[in-house]
């Protein structure tokens, strides 16, 4: 395997008391794309917010086991929440641009992080749109509202902001599930060429687009992890008779 | 999916269960002709070919629509793309035989060495590996798969040995030359059609095991060249 970016070993989380993460382990590839699918409830979302430590956000969630980014464990008490959600990107099923101008949102996370010199923020915006395959589509409207662009532009705008803050992991929640085939199709390619920089993990229930984007695929059935492997495999030969009947449909 | 999916997969199947059929009967008809020296049989063999040419148009079809329409992975996946190649080599059967018939039809008689030609033999083995392809397809049976790929080497040795004794009957007289060369065409085309049965029994496993047996595939690609778009995990 190429270099491990994430190391994950017997992650539990409970909510409320009740288990909705079991006990996963797996690792999980820099610089590649892995998907996670499995039916609605069966812990992927709850599964990607582990990684960021989203789920601290919420009460009655208690989580053990180890989470190594770089070989550093994210859970242990000396880590700066904020600066792990600098080097993880989240983009979710719906973008959640902010009322602004499509160059605020573009810098915002910058701006956070106190860069306040225009002509920087300007090459940020610029860099990250292009990376984003979005600049020649907003290049010219940058001081218009961003809520006025496409859902498909708005989504590519979300990614472009997760990367101004230069992060090395992108968690992408559904992203394009909201969006018709052709905003769909940019997201994929974008997919594609992001995975050149960054390490991608995708929950989607769209197999196809599984298929389609991730080199590695986890399935997740009632917070367990059923079966990882490389793509290519698990949509032509399975292990487990399991995945094979969710995903050719057979499921239930 | 998903019934209306799984509707349409019972449908290919029973559709290529028809076509093994018809293709089956085509050789037991067009053999059938050849030992009970009856032109009229040979004939209907050769009109009847146009029946197994729809049916493959018919299984390609369905299989190009179920693909279109619903994407279909792993064991379904095998199944259709299988099927595809069952349907192929069975087309291929069911022009032989109807090659069979018209080569016999330039003689429309058993020769006088037909007993010492290699073609009873021939015929029993090849119609035994069509039934037991079929058999191991339509079942999901390995087992049967595995003893129609066990005679393809017997029947490629009788066809060459079926070789030289032909020359010889040639040799002996010219007379014979043309029957001779017909019934090297015929038994020719049993050893083709032992091939395709093999080919069929090939991709029981495939769709059975996910285990590809042809050409020593899984030798190749996996223990000497990796496939270079696999990465492992």
């Amino acid at each position: 395997m190429k270099e491990i970016k994430i190391s994950i070993s017997n992650l539990s989380l409970n909510y409320t008391g009740k288990p909705a993460l079991k006990n996963i382990s797996l690792n999980i590839p820099a610089k590649r794309v892995t998907a996670f699918i499995g039916p609605s409830g069966c812990g992927k979302s709850t599964f990607l917010r582990t990684l960021n430590r989203m789920n601290d956000l919420l009460d009655g969630v208690s989580v053990s086991g180890k989470v190594l980014i770089d070989g550093i464990d994210i859970y242990d008490k000396n880590i700066d929440v904020v600066n792990l959600r600098k080097r993880i990107g989240m983009v979710f099923q719906k973008s959640n641009l902010f009322p602004k101008s499509v160059f605020d949102n573009l810098v915002f996370g910058a701006r956070l992080n106190g860069i306040k010199k225009e002509e920087e923020l300007m090459e940020i915006a610029e860099r990250t749109s292009k990376q984003a395959a979005i600049w020649d589509e907003i290049k010219d409207r940058l001081d218009e509202n961003a809520l006025n662009l496409s859902m498909g532009q708005q989504q590519r705008l979300c990614i472009a902001r997760a990367l101004a803050v230069e992060p090395d992991i992108i968690l992408m929640d559904e992203p394009a599930s909201a969006l018709d085939p052709i905003s769909t199709g940019k997201i994929e390619d974008l997919i594609y060429e992001l995975k050149n920089e960054f390490t991608i993990l995708i929950v989607t229930h769209n197999m196809q687009q599984a298929a389609r984007v991730s080199d590695f695929t986890a399935f997740l059935y009632m917070g367990e992890l059923v079966e990882y492997d490389r793509t290519s495999r698990i949509f032509t030969n399975p292990s487990s008779r399991q995945t094979e009947d969710y995903i050719t449909g057979r499921f239930g | 999916m998903e019934r209306h999916f799984l509707q349409q997969l019972e449908k290919l199947k029973t559709r290529l269960i028809k076509m093994c059929s018809l293709v089956d009967e085509q050789l037991e008809l067009a053999l059938k002709a050849v030992n009970e020296e009856n032109p009229e049989l040979a004939l209907l063999v050769i009109e009847r070919d146009n029946k197994v040419d729809k049916y493959d148009l018919k299984v390609d079809r369905i299989c190009q629509r179920i693909v279109a329409l619903n994407q279909p992975v792993a064991m379904d996946l095998r199944m259709i793309m299988s099927s595809l190649t069952i349907n192929n080599n069975l087309e291929r059967v069911g022009d032989i035989a109807a090659n069979i018939a018209e080569n016999f039809l330039l003689i429309k008689k058993k020769p006088s060495f037909f007993e010492r030609i290699k073609f009873a033999s021939m015929a029993q083995i090849t119609t035994g590996m069509l039934k037991n392809a079929i058999d191991a397809f339509i079942n999901g049976d390995p087992k049967t798969a595995e003893k129609v790929i066990q005679s393809e080497e017997l029947l490629d040795k009788l066809n060459v040995e079926n070789h030289k004794i032909s020359i010889e009957i040639m040799k002996e007289n010219k007379d014979n030359i043309e029957a001779a060369v017909a019934f090297l065409v015929i038994c020719r085309q049993l050893e083709r059609i032992g091939d395709h049965a093999t080919n069929i029994a090939e991709d029981v496993f495939f769709i059975v095991q996910a285990q590809n047996i042809r050409h020593n595939y899984e030798k190749f690609f996996f223990s000497e060249h990796q496939m270079d778009d696999d990465e492992e995990l």
